[in-house]
């Protein structure tokens, strides 16, 4: 063999192996790589399951029953030329809401604000002028003496508050149960599902004098923009869970309370679980009649067997 | 200047480049074999390397009174508490939570009373849960959080999302752990509390 020949026989000696080497690196390389690999099957796909898919919620759970009394003042409404404080109004709006909080549900008994009731220290009065006479916790003694039912909460509102309330969160979606044309309080609505605004919801809340059934019309249907409001919340919040903090917000701005704001946002909580339709929605049973001159409305027998059911737990 | 290299050396162009290679590819992976042969037989190959500290990454927003507040202010200011908290949360649901030596009572303190029982029947949906017992070690993944905060004269109440990714080992391999929660957070005297949730752990988002 040439000295040329065996040269060209030694490099190729020498690239063969190199290139063995290099073939043997690879191979360990991408075994090893294969073994660290966290995702061994299909791409991206766990080398073992961890943890199998768990789901899980919970509001607070409040192992009580809890009364709130919400009321809707006459006054403390500079929008409405309504001047004074809210505290120191009469109260025209009145529903005690009873909650339980285990069982997710709940009562709403509306008041006629013409009420004809013992008021502690006034004599027997409209139940509106409570307010007027000692602020809100007379009015909340009024109505303890009345139903003999534990108030825990009072929530306070002006004409102002609720169509700030209404405005604020969008619209409040309400089944207008009548068709009303009330030019007394502002009220043009036809009957159907609807989302009033502000204005028409206060409209609604006040209309009376164009309707049958007069205070008792106006007690439900304040109730249902009570319920409706809770619907839209509901709804809100299950597209968005910060939404919680925006109605906390305007709550704040727009309502007075008792309540501590730990128990405000349990509560908040909670109704983001508490079907409407659980809540049931009453006007405590009573008939037109007149004090004096005055025209007002008696509490019939069966207001006080409502009264009676609740306090022995009972949901009406 | 021409470098003259012996006839019988192979050319370097080739040769010596293709075996330098080779050298340092064998040696890589000789290193890398051993190391991964010792981490499957000895310790898990989290435990190999330092962990990755836990870092949560929190957007905030706040809201407060109509008038006269300043929410970027405000965002800015209850940013750091929420960080703490939601990084305690990740540590003790997952990170620590490895090998289920623990218990749980650290993470039930975290949550306000009304919602703890449910809390405690839901530990698989909020943490490593019963997984915990057979991990041997989590590396913290990505970590992220959306917060609105509800301010009166101090941050009093919060809705959070929550997003964490990590990596579990056990004795059989290692896989990935997920948790995707909104956590409704309520300021009390000990501080942030949870006082309701809705969370999602181990399916990939």
């Amino acid at each position: 063999m040439s000295r040329r020949g065996s040269s060209r026989a030694a490099r190729r000696a020498v690239a063969g192996m190199a290139a063995l080497g290099v073939a043997a690196a690879l191979a360990t390389a991408a075994a090893v790589t294969v073994a660290r690999r966290p995702a061994a099957g299909a791409e991206g796909t766990p080398a073992i399951t961890v943890q199998r898919a768990h789901a899980g919620s919970a509001t607070p759970t409040l192992k009580r029953r809890i009364v709130l009394l919400t009321i809707g003042s006459d006054a403390g409404a500079p929008k409405f030329g309504r001047g004074g404080s809210a505290e120191g109004g009469r109260a025209d709006a009145l529903h005690l809401v009873v909650l339980d909080t285990v069982r997710r549900r709940g009562l709403m008994m509306s008041f006629p604000r013409d009420s004809y009731v013992p008021i502690p220290g006034h004599g027997t009065n409209k139940i509106n002028a409570a307010m007027a006479f000692g602020g809100p916790p007379l009015l909340v003694a009024t109505f303890e003496r009345l139903t003999g039912i534990p108030i825990d909460y009072y929530v306070l509102t002006s004409f102002d508050g609720l169509t700030d309330i209404v405005n604020r969160v969008g619209g409040v979606q309400v089944n207008v149960d009548m068709n009303i044309r009330d030019h007394f309080a502002g009220a043009v609505l036809d009957k159907g599902k609807r989302t009033l605004r502000g204005h028409q919801a206060l409209a609604y809340a006040r209309a009376r004098k164009t309707l049958p059934g007069g205070d008792l019309s106006r007690s439900r249907h304040q109730g249902q923009i009570l319920m409706g409001g809770l619907g839209t919340y509901q709804r809100q919040v299950a597209k968005d869970p910060a939404r919680v903090m925006a109605w906390l917000a305007i709550m704040r701005d727009e309502v007075r309370s008792d309540l501590p704001f730990p128990e405000l946002l349990r509560l908040a909580l909670l109704a983001t679980k508490l079907p409407p339709s659980k809540i049931r929605s009453q006007v405590v049973p009573s008939a037109a009649g007149s004090a004096g001159s005055a025209s007002v409305v008696r509490l019939l027998p069966g207001a006080y067997s409502l009264f009676a059911r609740v306090r022995a737990g009972k949901l009406g | 200047m021409v470098a003259v290299f012996p006839k019988l050396d192979p050319p370097p162009s080739l040769a010596r480049s293709v075996a330098l290679l080779a050298a340092a590819l064998l040696l890589a992976a000789c290193t890398s074999g051993g190391g991964e042969t010792g981490g499957a037989t000895t310790a898990p190959a989290t435990t190999a390397a330092p962990p990755r500290p836990l870092e949560v990454t929190l957007r905030t927003t706040a809201r407060g009174p109509e008038r006269g507040f300043d929410a970027k202010r405000a965002a800015k200011r209850a940013a750091p508490g929420i960080e703490r908290f939601l990084d305690r949360y990740l540590t003790v649901a997952f990170v620590d939570a490895a090998g289920g030596e623990g218990g749980w009572d650290r993470l039930l303190a975290m949550f306000d009373e009304p919602v703890r029982a449910a809390a405690r029947k839901q530990l698989d949906a909020l943490s490593l849960g019963a997984a915990a017992p057979a991990v041997t070690a989590v590396q913290p993944g990505r970590a992220s959080a959306r917060a609105a905060v509800l301010y009166g004269s101090r941050p009093v109440a919060a809705t959070v999302r929550l997003a964490f990714d990590g990596t579990a080992a056990t004795a059989k391999g290692s896989g990935q752990v997920h948790l995707r929660s909104v956590l409704q957070l309520l300021w009390t005297r000990g501080g942030w509390r949870i006082a309701a949730f809705d969370s999602r752990t181990g399916a990939p988002a």
